[in-house]
């Protein structure tokens, strides 16, 4: 503490010390927050099966299962001040057909929507053209946590990503389930996923499963022509 | 001349302050930036504002920055009393040190 120099280092190198355990009570201050998260709908309104192709030059052709969805779900207690965005996903699973080795028992996957919902403390990062980021500002105009935008409400919902499986063959599979999941994104603190446990404060997310469907026997050849002349 | 001027740089730059400014200067950045940190967490938290937290944080900062680098008065309360110079010791004549006879 001799001199300026030293000084500034001997600050400088305890306010270091300061921001970092004023993080880890930010990231502990989460656990004071209760999570309720609840799904109130989610089931199919509308499958389909189409042949195409993965990619415009490819000469293979594989089925692609097109699920529209309708989804009530309130994640409104995942926004706290600390959580930066959420991601919402839903995924179509379906158990694996044989198989040997950790092929066995396994279970198919696959994405078939999601969205990232930001906290208006996030909403400048968000991926958006600038008249959509006006809008998106002045949704939360002077307000630092929205847990509205956590309040989702989709009707007959068009999938993001059509499903296939490496072996090109989806179509009247049976034992579909859709399921939904969340991913919060905190600003300090860990990543956390849906649970399946109750874990002190945060409730499992429940009722997050469809109820079982199956896929629908393929288009013919007419009917997908007219569907892919549509989109 | 120009070493004058060099000498008062110097000094401004190096900022010194006495034994007991340093023991104050110590004192004021653990208080100073504990007690920052601490109105910004809380109030982040009340407030449910992360933003305000970190604006908070960082201003605080600044502000003890300010507080404790430059040599402020205050840190020069108390000089260190040097015994004033015992006779017997002197400097031999004619001694020239940067073409200036000395002595």
């Amino acid at each position: 503490m001799y001199s300026s120099l030293v000084r500034l280092q001997n600050t400088f190198s305890f306010f270091t010390t300061v921001a970092f355990v004023v993080a880890a009570f930010i990231a502990a201050s989460d656990l004071l927050a209760p999570r309720t998260p609840t799904v109130s709908l989610l089931k199919t309104t509308n499958l389909q099966v189409v042949r195409g192709r993965p990619h415009y030059y490819s000469s293979k052709k594989e089925e692609y299962a097109i699920i529209k969805f309708s989804l009530e779900a309130d994640f409104s207690s995942l926004f706290t001040w600390n959580t930066k965005q959420l991601f919402v996903y839903v995924t179509a699973e379906w158990p694996s057909a044989g198989g040997t080795g950790s092929g066995r028992n396994a279970t198919n996957q696959a994405v078939i929507w999601d969205t990232i919902i930001t906290a208006p403390s996030a909403d400048h990062l968000a991926n958006i053209g600038p008249v959509a980021m006006k809008k998106l500002k002045r949704s939360a105009q002077g307000k630092s946590i929205d847990p509205s935008r956590g309040k989702l409400s989709l009707k007959n919902q068009r999938p993001k990503y059509q499903i296939t499986h490496p072996s090109g063959k989806v179509a009247e599979q049976e034992d579909v389930v859709l399921r939904l999941h969340y991913n919060v994104q905190p600003w300090v603190g860990v990543l956390t996923w849906n649970q399946d446990e109750e874990f002190w404060k945060w409730k499992p997310l429940r009722g997050s499963l469809s109820k079982k469907f199956s896929l629908p026997a393929l288009k013919k050849k007419d009917e997908g022509k007219k569907e892919g002349s549509r989109v | 001349m120009a070493e004058q001027l060099l000498d008062q740089i110097r000094d401004v730059f190096e900022g010194q302050i006495d034994f007991e400014g340093q023991k104050l200067a110590e004192f004021l950045v653990n208080v100073a930036l504990m007690l920052v940190g601490a109105i910004a967490f809380f109030a982040g938290y009340l407030l449910q504002d992360i933003k305000l937290a970190v604006y908070l944080g960082l201003g605080g900062t600044v502000l003890v920055f300010v507080l404790v680098v430059p040599p402020w008065p205050f840190f020069n309360r108390n000089p260190v009393k040097w015994l004033p110079v015992r006779g017997g010791i002197s400097a031999p004549a004619n001694l020239v040190v940067d073409d200036k006879v000395l002595g």
